[in-house]
């Protein structure tokens, strides 16, 4: 699903943040990317969706190489591909069912399908009944849901998370982290960098860790270290 | 497509509602450079028209009486032509009564109860002259030879009246002309700045929108949407203002009255219409493309 070849990436000519990164992630796999702050984990996901090029080597995104696509298809890349952050990322004027909505609002989805499939990813992400509410008056796990269930409204064959858990307590991190799990199991490819530990350890996934953009480790059914 | 609709209005609305200050100045700045840009065109025009009749170099023209045969006009005409080291005879050129009352028709074009005395019987026929070159102060020792030939009714020398005229239009034409591009300029760039601006408030919106794969240009369209209605409005207030001001002048002008051909200073409906027109159509495409090629530079893929 998700191919990287001999990937550099070299911030202002100076900052080397990727160097030489080659893994391969099949279909509906879960891979865990773990490493020190700084270590280049964001990086390497903002790759796979064209948010950065690389200055040498190849991503490859479900069959195609993404960095010889044109930027007029670069849209339709992202529209497979759902990203969830450390900090939601979710628009503060808009309730719960807007910021969903907006997923597929801003793709041109017909309302018919909006409105058919904003409540069935309500429903997967546990939030049924509060599509009513504002960011700000939801705990930081449910908003984390509200900005999975906007990744995932479109049903994208990837999903990239930055660190979802950083900003939550352990408990809640864990109800995420069996969200996402769940997601996987339904074939959704996940890519989650995290520095939780705990998480990393409970879960026994593959785990490919970074230090300082070199890719150091990449076990099978993995832990932290 | 409607979703997209109600999106594309929705989000240029709000921002418009949230940009308030910032879309006014635009639109008062826009409004201020297109009424310029249409005065211009509107002062040349007057001004074009009152020196039609001496388009094309001619120095002198012999109006004739409408009583005169057409013996007594080739007479006319050969007195002209007589004088070949001075006068460039295959220039000369004869308006006869019905060219007369066609050019007549145009410069009283905001008078039309003045031409509406004008007939066959009473308007004068013109010789129009154009002197050789480097010839025209032997054709104003001329001129007073031909004024007591029979039916010439008067004979009337550019030098009197169009040199002035032409010079006080380019002086007009360099300061509007200069004042309406300095003018256009801080229209575009205040479109420009509201436009970033309003990316700016939106910078998070827009963050999600490029992540979930929006278009650059459904991104772009509600902002081309918001600098296209600056423009409409601003040249909307710009035709209220070529209005106002038209008519002041066409009153002040017309209140001249008399033979001084001042008249032809004035311009005809259609022609402002035209430019009204035009000011709003070039108001509305200026800003869709000065917010467009805004929202693509603040909007890299
Ligand atoms: N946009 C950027 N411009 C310049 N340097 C950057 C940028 N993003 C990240 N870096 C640098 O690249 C390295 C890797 O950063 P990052 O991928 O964010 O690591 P991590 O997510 O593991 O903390 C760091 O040294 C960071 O300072
Ligand atoms: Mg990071």
């Amino acid at each position: 699903m998700i191919r990287l070849e001999n990937v550099t990436k070299i911030y202002n000519s100076e900052v080397t943040a990727l160097r030489d990164a080659t893994f391969e992630v099949a279909k509906g796999e879960f891979v865990f990317l773990v490493g020190p702050s700084g270590s280049g984990k964001s990086t390497l996901l903002r790759m796979m969706n064209r948010q950065e090029r690389p200055e040498k080597g190849a991503v490859w995104v479900a069959g195609r190489n993404i960095n010889e696509m044109p930027d007029s298809k670069v849209p339709h890349l992202r529209r497979n591909i759902g990203n969830i952050f450390q900090d939601y990322k979710l628009l503060l004027n808009k309730t719960v069912h807007e910021n969903v909505a907006f997923a597929l609002e801003v793709i041109g989805r017909p309302k018919h399908v909006i409105r058919q499939q904003v409540p069935a990813v309500m429903d997967l992400v546990g939030l049924a009944g509060k599509q009513d509410r504002f960011p700000h008056q939801l705990s930081g796990g449910e908003q984390q849901r509200v900005s999975i269930a906007r990744a995932f409204v479109n049903r994208p064959l990837i999903l990239l998370a930055d660190e979802p858990t950083g900003n939550l307590d352990p408990g809640t991190g864990e109800g995420i982290m069996r969200l996402l799990d769940r997601i996987n199991k339904t074939g959704t490819t996940v890519v989650m960098a995290t520095h939780d530990q705990r998480i990393v350890n409970m879960m026994r996934k593959r785990v490919i860790q970074m230090d300082r953009g070199i890719i150091v480790r990449d076990q099978a059914r993995g832990v932290y270290e | 497509m409607w979703s997209r609709l109600t999106y594309t209005f929705r989000e240029t609305g709000a921002s418009l509602r949230r940009n308030v200050t910032l879309t006014v100045a635009a639109i008062l700045t826009s409004a201020v450079s297109l009424f310029l840009v249409g005065g211009t065109f509107l002062v040349q025009r007057g001004f074009d028209n009152l020196l039609s009749k001496w388009a094309g170099g001619v120095q002198m023209i012999v109006y004739v009486t409408p009583q005169a045969t057409p013996d007594q006009i080739t007479a006319i005409q050969q007195a002209l032509s007589s004088n070949p080291t001075v006068i460039d005879v295959d220039k000369l050129v004869y308006f006869d009564t019905e060219a007369s009352l066609a050019e007549a028709k145009r410069l009283f074009a905001a008078d039309p109860g003045a031409f509406a005395l004008l007939n066959a019987n009473n308007i004068p026929t013109e010789f129009k002259v154009v002197p050789k070159s480097g010839k025209l102060d032997l054709l104003v020792q001329l001129a007073d030879s031909f004024r007591p030939l029979p039916h010439v009714q008067k004979v009337v020398l550019a030098r009197d009246q169009v040199e002035q005229i032409a010079k006080l239009r380019d002086f007009v034409q360099t300061v509007t002309v200069g004042l309406s591009i300095l003018l256009l300029i801080g229209a575009l760039i205040l479109i420009w700045t509201t436009i970033r601006t309003a990316m700016y408030a939106r910078r998070r919106e827009i963050e999600v929108m490029k992540l979930v794969g929006a278009t650059n240009w459904f991104i772009r369209i509600p902002f081309m949407l918001e600098g296209l209605i600056q423009g409409l409005v601003g040249g909307l207030l710009s035709c209220g203002f070529l209005l106002f001001f038209n008519r002041l002048w066409t009153n002040g002008v017309v209140k001249l009255k008399g033979d001084n051909g001042f008249i032809a200073l004035v311009v005809s409906d259609s022609f402002l219409n035209g430019v009204m027109f035009g000011v709003v159509a070039f108001g509305m495409i200026a800003g869709a493309i000065a917010s467009g090629v805004a929202a693509s530079r603040f909007l890299d893929v």
